[in-house]
This record gives structure tokens, C-alpha cells and sequence, in this order.
């Protein structure tokens, strides 16, 4: 292990090294701040957090997992991009041909179905739990307005990949749902239309929720996560009880003391 | 040191460090993901590309047999016919005709067959899955297919998807296809080849219109009860009806029918009544009934229960407990009387001849059929329930009946039958959930499906059930959007009327019932179309007044209609003028007068060069050939021409026959016409033939 | 937090030699300070943050990849206009709407039920009753309770004459939790008790609307067969028996 640890601060110490990460090497806690400040990506989060938050119980991690199986979405999503073919009956026949030629095409639709799921369901439990925790009071009303934009975008991911099949499952529960959207007063027919691109289901509808699908919603889900992480640092970190000035602590006396 | 220590110190070194813990998940991670393309290797036509390769590897021919091998993924793909078809993936040996003796699957070379494997793919005629690459999925029903593999005694159905056409090796599509048209499936449901015809019935239910004049209530009751009580040919289904249900009905057609014009004559009824009770003028009548062939058409169950005849009309082992005497009459003397459309010829019989085989055809009944039926006069309630019942059962479908609209599309349409989704199906309990299955279940037993469904109960056996099966399934999608050069349509319906008062009698004779002219009409007898150049006139109007078979082997004969020579005539010179065809010559070659040399020439080669006696009897003490007509007379029945253009290319004259082309050259063909043309029988059977 | 007029203080810019960030208050005349932990642990994201984080995302990942082993995706026949399934289902989050859609005409269950909520959902953080988070009959309890009945029996009502008993199973239950805390005192010998006493509006709100959600989607999930008919998720598919 030390020999490793060794071979790895070497190589962390070489010139090319250096020009790519520009935190530096070291072990200190600047080099640890400056690990998450210094980049790109992790400066949206905050450099340091309260220990307490780490514990699973704190937070159960469905943030964290969320993102996760985003991640896990966008992955398998790019590869199942490279057999798929929005045109009908086309569609169908290259989600067969996952299945049936495509090497581990069959685990790479897997995969991203059932995390298409657990999104979906991981999005509502982050909800509720932020709720019960209390987590979306002040200065934090902001974020959680955030938050019900992304279940919004969440579910709208889910909906739009799953008529891309062009399967009988996908096609009715696409036409359930968008006879739905018909009903809204004066304009139903016209959203439903706007929504398909057609008065039904058709190749205009799959080519339009194709779109949705991999362009335009993963850029919007993107770009709100990328301001809800920046906001839970921006908003004082993740949410601890009994942290900060809670009025809660004044008028429940019937609450054991911590 | 303690254990648990040891287990302590052994956590800290794996899991210490936050850091480690993620190394450690992250090899967790990578080796589940390395399991996917493991379990990819391991799939089904992985393991029978190997097995293939061990089987080859131990036969003598391995280098060709590996050399043909490509492993993989194989398909064949036909954009046009919507084929992907990854079959040959596994089925590696489908055209290694060395690996005969092989039977295990994956691995059986494919029988011969007129089509190729890379030009029709294999999912067009075998169904099931042709994309899919594991077993399961290419051969079974699944929820993304619903199509499995076609059991063997079903496949002659996918060739009915292009072929309209009967063929030679499909007898149960042929079958079913016939028994659509004869059983009444087409009246009630509707089917479209994928040219856009209809298939239309070729059973002709009757009238009843007139119903009443021709049988009574009671035997209608029994009828309806068990039509194949009556008749056990008879096509009528039975309806399972209740006894109020058959009393109603039976109330409502007799109430219903119109007196119809028959013609009465009193000589012929009291014949009838004699005949019909008297032993030695039943032998009498029976000789007439068969000397005027009507056992061509109609079947009797003799003594040993077997039905003797032909199914082209009705069965008569019954006729006397349901015919009423006076329609009888009227119907042997002219049955366009009653029913203008009918099948059955007009036979020039005197009212003599009338009443004998009116009283010959009385004197058949069952006194079991009617014993048990005794119904009251109908009340007025039982009528209109009759007349319910009969919209209900859809019987104007069939049958023309008074003041009853015939349904339009009284059942579904079956055009598309063949691909129907299996989840849409209702199947009774016990039916495998099969399409094909569904269909024959259906066939066999309609009403086990539910009480309440009005398809009649059919008396088919096993074999009948699967040839319709056949017709039935060839009816799907596939065949209405497969592309028009690779379907052969069905010949076109012919509605060849002939002109003239010869056409009056060639319709009155109802000729077409067995002869087919210009594309029309049936195929129990020689087709007519080139009858006029074919046969001698003098021999035509022979054939008229005395019709003498020319197959000795053949059951249904030509009857004698008791034609007046003024009628011959007209038919005669119709024909000659008429059914000519462009491609003979009538003149053009002398009916006699060849040299004795060629005569003898032709005769040589009959019987040595072409050894035509195989098949043809000329010399009726030694010749023993059956599967040709006699030839003994053939010089005075048909044109020297006509024999020449045969010889040369029969199958150009009468496409189909069975008739050889020998590639004869000019002279073999002449010398044959004239040793042909000199056989005009003995002088002793023209004598008695006069 | 409001700038004073006058400054009385220095800022400084602060050393990473203290562990913990020191909380500046400004204290008006009106508020109190009171803070409740003084000193707390804090640990830096780089990297123990990051590697629980990546930690507990490869473990879901593993799970997912150990599912997608062994479970296909569903995929059913070509998509045909023609052969309407039955019944045919929306994807199962949106079925807790089709059961709804079943009971109310298509604008209130499709359009006017989705669109509340959503709007509910935003505008939680910024009612000021939902930020104090006080027992809901701590205060003026007589009144409240007094709408509270009202409120309850009227929508149970609502439910009753639209035949929705799926949702009102949830509904009665919540509100017999709701009366056992109204009853509750303040010094009940019951732990569970004080603590549904202590519950605000909005925890029941909201606590309702997530039981609805379970029973609704659970319902259309598992117990809806052909023309939406109740059957029972064992008895089979088709489930007519």
C-alpha cells in the first residue's frame, strides 16, 4: 500500500500532473479545500460539512443517489443511443435487435429501465424526506422550488423514454397520458397536438419525444441540478436540525432535548 | 492476538480508510458489469455454433462442411418481404445435403423444396420469431410475440399465402379452401383473397321461398333437429336447437312460403303411386335411374350402409320421407321450374318416365325419421318466435326466405384470421393459447366457447378440421401486404355465357355443372373449350343420343338427356363452330386416306418407340393400359389434326394433362396421326352402337 | 440579514487552523440570539464527502446491475393503433391519476388535481405557518377544530357521493390520526401521542397526500384488470375468474 501511496505522490507531483489538477499535492486541509474549489465541477459544493451529515440517517443519501442514477441514465443512455433509430416501426425492431444481436444489449436496456425506476421513485423519497426533515425553510425555500421543477423534469424524462419501444406497452400508456393532457380547458386539443406533433400517437409523437428525451430534458435536468447543488452551499450546506436559529426549539416544549 | 482483534485489524486494512472501502466497491461494481458480457457469451447459439463445429469435425467431408460454416450471427434479410431472419445462426446445416442422416436439431439439413432458403427466408412459411437468437424466443409465443412456430401439419398454410392457386403438394390447403366454399363458411363470414375477391360458396343452398310445396313441417323439424340424421352428407350444421326452437322455426318457414308454379300431371302421379308400392316396377325404374347416370350426382346408402354415387347433388337414400309427390314429379320433369338456378340438368323424360322415377325415388324413406314428430298448428306467438329466430341464427345468410333481409357480414370477417393477436382471443377452457389451436377448437366445437354463440356444430373429422385450420391460417397479414410479384393469384372468375339457342340448351343441361367452357364451370368432365376442334362431328352427334363412356374405369358417366335430333343439331353446330381452337387446324390434314406404309410406321411406333399401350388400349385382348382413355374408336371420334397437334404438345392443348410431350418430330407425329386415324372400331360395335 | 448603519466591526479573513467556521450574529433589538450547538465537527468534502457519496452510488449501482441481470424489461408486441389492450395502463407513477381519472372527469383529475399539487408543493417554504411547525391544535384549539371537522366531514362527503373509496380509506384514517391528536394533552403519558400532538398543518397535508399517493398508485398498479374492473393482483392476469 505505501509503495503505491508512494508511486502515487510522485506522479502527482510531475509537471504534467500539475498543469491538469490544479489543487496541488499535499494532505493538508487547504489542499483539501482546494481539491473542491479548484475544479470545475465540484466548486458548486461546499468545501466542508458537519460531520453529523455524513451518518447515513442524516440524509439517507437520496440526493446523492439520485444523481446517481442519473448518471447511470446518461451512461447507458449514450450507448443505447448508438442502436436506436427513431422511426417506426424501425424503433421496435432495434429494441428487438438489442435484445437479440446488440452484445449485452439486453443488460444495457435493463439497466437503464429499472434506473429509469429508481429515479423516478429515489426523486419522491428525496422529497418527502426533505419535507419531513424541514428542510426546505428559510433560506432554503428557493432550492426546494428547484427541487419540484426536477421531480417535474424527472418525470418527464420517464414519460417521454417510455413510448421509444414503439412497443403495444408504449404506445397505450403514451395515448392514456396524452388524452389526459386534452382535457385541459380551451386548449386541450391543441396542447395534445403540440405534445405529439400529430392528432396521435405516431412517428411524429416518437420523433418528438426522442428529442425530449436525449436533448432537451437532460440539458434542463442538468442545468437545475447544476444550480441545486450550488444552492445547498450557497444556503448555508446540507440542512442540520438544531444547527441554526430554529424557531421550532422555542414553542415545542414537549420535545425531549437533544 | 485475540480473534476479534484480528478480524478488527483485518477491517481496518480493507476498510479503514474511506478511500479503500470505495476501491473496494468499485472492484465490486466492475466485476457485476464484467458478468454481462459474460452471460452474452454463454447464450444459446453460442453453445450450438460449437456443438456444430464438434459434429462436423467428425465426418469425413469436415473440410467442406467448415468451409461452408460461418459462425456468428447469420441472417437473411428481405426488406421487401419485411423478413429478418437469423434462423441459419443455428440452424447451420440447412443446405449440407452430406448431413442426410443427421436428425438432431439444430443441426437437420432441410428437406427439398421448391423454394430457396436466402430467397424466401424461413419465418415466411415456418412463422415463429426470425429475429430472435436464443430458442425460447425464436420458437415459442411470448408477450412480444405472439406468433410461435407452425406445427408440421400446418404448414401448407403459409404456402396458400402467395398461392391462390390449388397445388399439387398442399392436398389440406386445397381441401380447406374447398370446404370453405362447400360447408357455407363463406356465406355467414366474409373472406378476401388479398386481390381484393371474395371467396364465394360453392354449395348453393336451396330456396325456401317455396319451401312448403317441397317437403312437409315434421320433416323440416327433424331437419333442423339433425340434418345428419336425414343425410349424413348433408352440409347443414346443426344448430343445436331446442325442440320449441325447431317447432317455431319449422311454423314460421312453412307460414312463410309462397305457393310455387309447379306443373301437376295426374298420369305421372298415379305412375308414381303404382310404382312406388310394386317390387317388379321398382327394378324397372331403378334401371332407369341408372341408365340416366343420375348416380353421377346424387349418392344412395346400399344395403352394407356404404353411400354408393356422386356428392355433386343431393343425397336421395331418404328422399321419400321428405319430397311431397307433386313437386317430385315436377321437379324430375323440369327442376328449372321450381329452382331456375339450379345444378341439376333438365332430362327430356316423358311423364311415363316421370312418374317411374318419381315412384322409384318415393319409395326411399326412413319411417324412423318422422316416427317421433307430432306437432299441433302453430299459434301466431310461435311464428314471430320462429321468425326471431331466424334473423337470430342468420339463416337468410344461406337461404333465400321470405320476408327475411339477407344479413350483411353476419359473422366477422375472417380476411385477416390468420394473424389475429392471440390476446385478443377469448379461448374456452383446455384450448392451448395458440392461434391455431384457437381456430381448430373453434371449428370442432363452436358452441364450447360460450352457450350463447350462434356458430352452428359441424360433423368434421380430424383431418378436415386441420385442412381448414390450413385455409383458414393462410388468410393473415403477411399474404395481403406480401409484394405482387411473389404472389400467383387465383385465376380469374370466368362469367362465359354461350349466345344463342344453343346457349338456352347449354344452360338448360346445365352443361357447366361438369364441363368447363371458356374458364367456367366444374371439373368432373372434360374441359370444352377446344371441343370443336377435337372431335368428328359425325361422332359428336352420336355422343348426343347415345353417350358411351370413354374411360371404362371412371364411375360418373355423361347421362342421356333424351335430346331430339333438332336440339343435337344446334348443340352439334355450336360446338364444331364455336369451341375452336387457334392453334389447329381442322383442314389441314386428312381425316383418311394415309399410305398403308405409314400406317404401319405408326403403328411400330406406338408400340415400340413410344410404348403408348402403357396407357392406351387399342388392342382390348392385350393392351392393359387404363390410365389413358380406350383408343379403339379414336380415328372415327377425333380430328387427325388435333391428334397431330397432341402428339406433338399435348399440355399446349390441355394444360395440366397428364399426357407426356415426347419431342416427336414431324414425321413420327404424322406416321402416328395416321395409324391413330385408321382405329375406328369394328364394324360389329358400330352396328350396335346405331 | 440586515446591514447596520454604523460599522463596529473588523472583518477578517479566517485560517484554515480552525476547524470550525465562527458564526457571525447580528443581534437587533427585536430577536435573541440563541444558538444551540456551538462547536460543531466539521469534516472537509474533499474527500470523505466525495467518497461516501461515490461509495453509496456504486453500491445502488451494483444493486441495479444485479436487477438488470436477472430481470428483462418489459417489451410487448409492435405497436398497433388498432388492438387496444385492456386495459391499457400510463406508466405506474401516473396510475394513482388514472385511478383518479376513473372516478372525476378528465379537467379535474388530469388537469385541475396535477396542476394543485404541483402548485402546493411550491409554495410550502413560503407560508409562513409551515415555518413555524407548531402543534396544529396547540393554538386556538376550539376554532380550529371546529374547521378541521368541517373541513374533513365536507370532503369525505365529496369522496363518498364520487364513489372514491380508494381514496377515502386514506382520508379517514388521517383524520381519526388528526382527532387523536386534537384530543391529545399536553402532558399525555404517551410518547406517540405527544408527538402527533406536536405534528402542524402541513405535516398532515402533506402526510395525506403521500398516503393517497401509495393507496392510489398501489391500487392502479395491482388491483386494476380489464375496464378498470377491481380484481386481485393473485388471481391472476386477465384476472376475470
Amino acid at each position: 500500500m505505501t509503495t503505491f501511496n508512494k508511486y502515487f505522490d510522485e506522479l502527482r507531483e510531475t509537471k504534467v500532473w500539475r498543469s491538469v489538477f490544479r489543487g496541488g499535492t499535499g494532505k493538508s486541509t487547504l489542499r483539501n479545500s482546494m481539491a473542491i474549489q479548484q475544479n470545475v465541477f465540484l466548486h458548486l459544493l461546499s468545501t466542508k460539512v458537519r460531520k453529523r451529515m455524513l451518518e447515513f440517517n442524516a440524509t439517507w443519501y437520496l440526493g446523492t443517489l439520485t444523481l446517481g442514477t442519473f448518471g447511470i441514465l446518461v451512461i447507458t443512455g449514450i450507448l443505447l443511443m448508438l442502436y436506436y433509430h427513431p422511426s417506426v416501426p424501425q424503433a421496435y425492431a432495434d429494441t428487438k435487435d438489442l435484445q437479440f444481436v446488440v452484445s449485452s444489449g439486453q443488460f444495457l436496456r435493463n439497466l437503464h429501465r429499472w434506473s429509469a425506476h429508481a429515479m423516478v421513485f429515489l426523486v419522491f423519497a428525496h422529497m418527502f424526506r426533505v419535507f419531513y426533515r424541514g428542510a426546505y425553510r428559510p433560506p432554503r425555500e428557493f432550492n426546494w422550488v428547484i427541487g419540484v421543477v426536477l421531480l417535474l423534469v424527472t418525470l418527464l424524462l420517464s414519460y417521454t423514454g417510455y413510448l421509444l419501444p414503439w412497443d403495444q406497452l408504449a404506445f397505450w400508456a403514451i395515448t392514456v397520458g396524452s388524452n389526459i393532457a386534452s382535457a385541459v380547458p380551451l386548449m386541450g386539443d391543441k396542447v395534445r397536438f403540440l405534445m405529439l406533433g400529430g392528432h396521435f400517437v405516431n412517428a411524429n409523437a416518437l420523433l418528438r419525444f426522442y428529442v425530449l428525451h436525449c436533448m432537451i430534458l437532460p440539458l434542463a435536468a442538468l442545468f437545475f441540478v447544476a444550480i441545486h447543488f450550488w444552492r445547498i452551499r450557497k444556503d448555508g450546506g446540507l440542512y442540520a436540525r438544531h444547527s441554526e436559529p430554529d424557531v421550532v426549539m422555542t414553542t415545542a416544549p414537549a420535545r425531549p432535548p437533544l | 492476538m485475540r480473534l476479534p482483534d484480528r478480524l478488527e485489524k483485518l477491517r481496518q486494512l480493507f476498510f479503514g480508510d474511506i478511500v479503500r472501502t470505495f476501491g473496494w466497491t468499485s472492484l465490486l461494481l466492475l466485476l457485476l458489469l464484467a458478468v454481462a458480457p459474460a452471460k452474452h457469451f454463454f447464450a444459446d447459439w453460442h453453445r450450438y455454433q460449437r456443438g456444430y463445429e464438434r459434429l462436423i469435425s467428425k465426418r469425413s467431408d469436415a473440410v467442406t462442411l467448415r468451409r461452408h460454416f460461418e459462425p456468428g450471427i447469420q441472417q437473411i434479410w428481405l426488406p421487401e418481404m419485411g423478413v429478418v431472419d437469423r434462423c441459419t445462426t443455428c440452424h447451420s446445416a440447412l443446405k449440407e445435403t452430406t448431413l442426410k442422416d443427421v436428425t438432431t436439431q439444430p443441426y437437420r439439413p432441410h428437406p427439398v423444396i421448391p423454394h430457396k432458403p436466402e430467397e424466401m427466408g424461413c419465418s415466411i412459411c415456418h412463422r415463429g420469431q426470425g429475429a430472435a437468437t436464443s430458442v425460447e424466443e425464436a420458437h415459442k409465443s411470448t408477450l412480444a410475440w405472439e406468433e410461435p412456430l407452425l406445427p408440421a401439419k400446418y404448414l401448407e398454410s403459409s404456402c396458400g399465402q402467395c398461392h391462390q392457386q390449388d397445388l399439387k403438394g398442399t392436398p389440406q390447403l386445397n381441401l380447406g379452401r374447398q370446404m370453405l366454399s362447400q360447408y357455407g363458411c363463406v356465406h355467414c363470414h366474409t373472406i378476401k383473397r388479398p386481390d381484393g375477391s371474395v371467396i364465394t360458396g360453392t354449395d348453393d343452398p336451396p330456396s325456401l321461398a317455396h319451401i312448403a310445396d317441397k317437403t312437409t313441417r315434421e320433416w323440416i323439424y327433424a331437419w333442423l333437429k339433425d340434418p345428419q340424421a336425414y343425410s349424413t352428407t348433408a352440409t347443414m350444421p346443426n344448430f343445436r336447437l331446442s325442440d320449441d326452437d325447431a317447432r317455431d322455426i319449422s311454423a314460421f318457414l312453412t307460414s312463410s312460403s309462397t305457393p310455387a308454379s309447379l306443373k301437376v300431371v295426374q298420369a305421372s302421379l298415379d305412375e308414381a303411386k303404382k310404382v312406388k308400392d310394386n317390387a317388379a316396377l321398382q327394378t324397372k325404374a331403378a334401371s332407369l335411374y341408372g341408365e340416366s347416370f343420375c348416380a353421377s350426382c346424387h349418392a344412395v346408402q346400399n344395403a352394407a350402409g356404404n353411400l354408393v354415387g356422386g356428392n355433386v347433388g343431393p343425397e336421395l337414400t331418404k328422399i321419400g320421407s321428405k319430397a311431397k309427390p307433386e313437386w317430385l314429379q315436377a321437379w324430375v320433369r323440369n327442376p328449372h321450374d321450381y329452382d331456375p338456378p339450379t345444378g341439376m340438368p333438365h332430362y327430356r323424360f316423358t311423364d311415363q318416365e316421370v312418374g317411374e322415377l318419381t315412384g322409384f325415388l318415393l319409395a326411399k324413406t326412413d319411417a324412423d325419421l318422422l316416427a317421433n314428430v307430432h306437432l299441433e298448428a302453430p299459434t301466431p306467438d310461435q311464428i314471430a318466435h320462429g321468425k326471431r329466430l331466424v334473423n337470430d341464427y342468420g339463416c337468410a345468410s344461406c337461404h333465400e326466405i321470405n320476408g327475411i333481409k339477407r344479413p350483411e357480414n353476419f359473422a366477422p370477417e375472417l380476411t385477416k384470421i390468420g394473424s389475429k393477436p392471440v390476446n385478443q382471443l377469448a379461448f374456452a377452457p383446455g384450448v392451448p393459447h395458440t392461434l391455431y389451436d384457437y381456430i381448430g377448437a373453434k371449428v370442432k366445437q363452436p358452441r364450447a366457447f360460450g352457450p350463447s354463440l350462434k356458430m352452428p356444430q359441424y360433423t368434421f373429422n380430424a383431418a378436415q378440421i386441420d385442412a381448414l385450420v390450413n385455409a383458414l391460417l393462410s388468410h393473415d397479414e403477411r399474404a395481403l401486404t406480401m409484394p405482387a410479384a411473389k404472389t400467383v393469384p387465383a385465376l380469374p372468375v370466368s362469367h362465359y355465357e354461350p349466345a344463342g339457342k344453343a346457349g338456352q340448351l347449354i344452360n338448360d343441361l346445365n352443361c357447366f355443372e361438369c364441363h368447363t367452357i371458356n374458364g367456367r364451370g366444374g371439373d368432373m368432365a372434360p374441359d370444352l373449350t377446344w371441343e370443336g376442334s377435337s372431335v368428328q362431328r359425325e361422332w359428336l352427334v352420336q355422343f348426343f343420343r347415345n353417350p358411351n363412356t370413354l374411360r371404362p374405369a371412371l364411375i360418373r358417366r355423361m347421362p342421356k338427356f333424351n335430346l331430339t335430333d333438332a336440339e343435337i343439331n344446334t348443340l352439334t353446330d355450336y360446338i364444331m363452330t364455336v369451341y375452336q381452337s387457334p392453334k389447329i387446324d381442322r383442314d389441314s390434314m386428312p381425316l383418311a386416306g394415309y399410305a398403308p406404309g405409314q400406317v404401319e410406321l405408326g403403328k411400330q411406333l406406338y408400340y415400340s418407340k413410344y410404348g403408348c399401350q402403357a396407357c392406351h388400349i387399342i388392342d382390348t385382348k392385350q393392351d392393359k393400359g387404363y390410365i389413358g382413355p380406350t383408343l379403339t374408336h379414336v380415328g372415327s371420334r377425333l380430328t387427325a389434326a388435333w391428334i397431330y397437334g397432341w402428339m406433338k404438345d399435348p399440355s399446349m392443348l390441355r394444360p395440366g394433362t397428364q399426357e407426356p410431350k415426347r419431342n416427336m418430330s414431324d414425321e413420327d407425329a404424322r406416321a402416328l396421326t395416321a395409324f391413330l386415324m385408321s382405329q375406328k372400331g369394328s364394324e360389329k360395335q358400330e352396328a350396335k352402337k346405331r | 440579514m440586515s446591514t447596520p448603519d454604523s460599522k463596529d466591526f473588523v472583518a477578517r479573513v479566517g485560517s484554515d487552523q480552525r476547524k470550525s467556521p465562527v458564526r457571525v450574529a447580528f443581534v437587533t433589538r427585536r430577536t435573541s440570539a440563541q444558538v444551540k450547538a456551538h462547536d460543531e465537527s466539521i469534516v472537509q468534502s474533499f474527500p470523505e464527502v466525495l467518497f461516501r457519496a461515490a461509495i453509496a452510488v456504486q453500491v445502488l449501482a451494483c444493486i441495479l446491475v444485479l436487477i438488470s441481470l436477472f430481470f428483462n424489461a418489459p417489451l410487448e408486441g409492435l405497436a398497433d393503433a388498432s388492438h387496444t389492450p385492456n386495459p391499457a395502463k400510463a406508466p405506474w407513477y401516473f396510475l394513482g391519476l388514472q385511478e383518479l381519472l376513473h372516478y372525476f372527469p378528465p379537467v379535474v383529475a388530469g388537469v385541475l388535481v396535477p396542476t394543485l399539487v404541483v402548485l402546493a408543493l411550491i409554495v410550502i417554504p413560503y407560508f409562513n405557518i409551515n415555518i413555524e411547525a407548531e402543534g396544529l391544535f396547540a393554538k386556538d384549539r376550539d376554532k380550529r377544530l371546529k374547521i378541521f371537522w368541517a373541513v374533513s366531514i365536507a370532503f369525505c362527503i365529496f369522496l363518498i357521493i364520487f364513489d372514491v373509496i380508494v381514496a377515502l380509506v386514506p382520508t379517514v384514517i388521517t383524520v381519526a390520526l388528526m382527532a387523536l391528536a386534537a384530543t391529545t394533552p399536553a402532558n399525555s403519558p404517551s410518547a406517540f401521542r405527544r408527538s402527533l400532538a406536536a405534528k402542524p398543518l402541513s405535516f398532515w397535508i402533506m402526510s395525506w397526500f403521500l398516503f393517497e399517493l401509495v393507496v392510489l398508485t398501489a391500487v392502479g398498479t395491482l388491483f386494476r384488470g380489464p375496464g378498470w374492473s377491481w380484481v386481485w393482483p393473485w388471481s391472476g392476469p386477465g384476472g376475470v375468474k
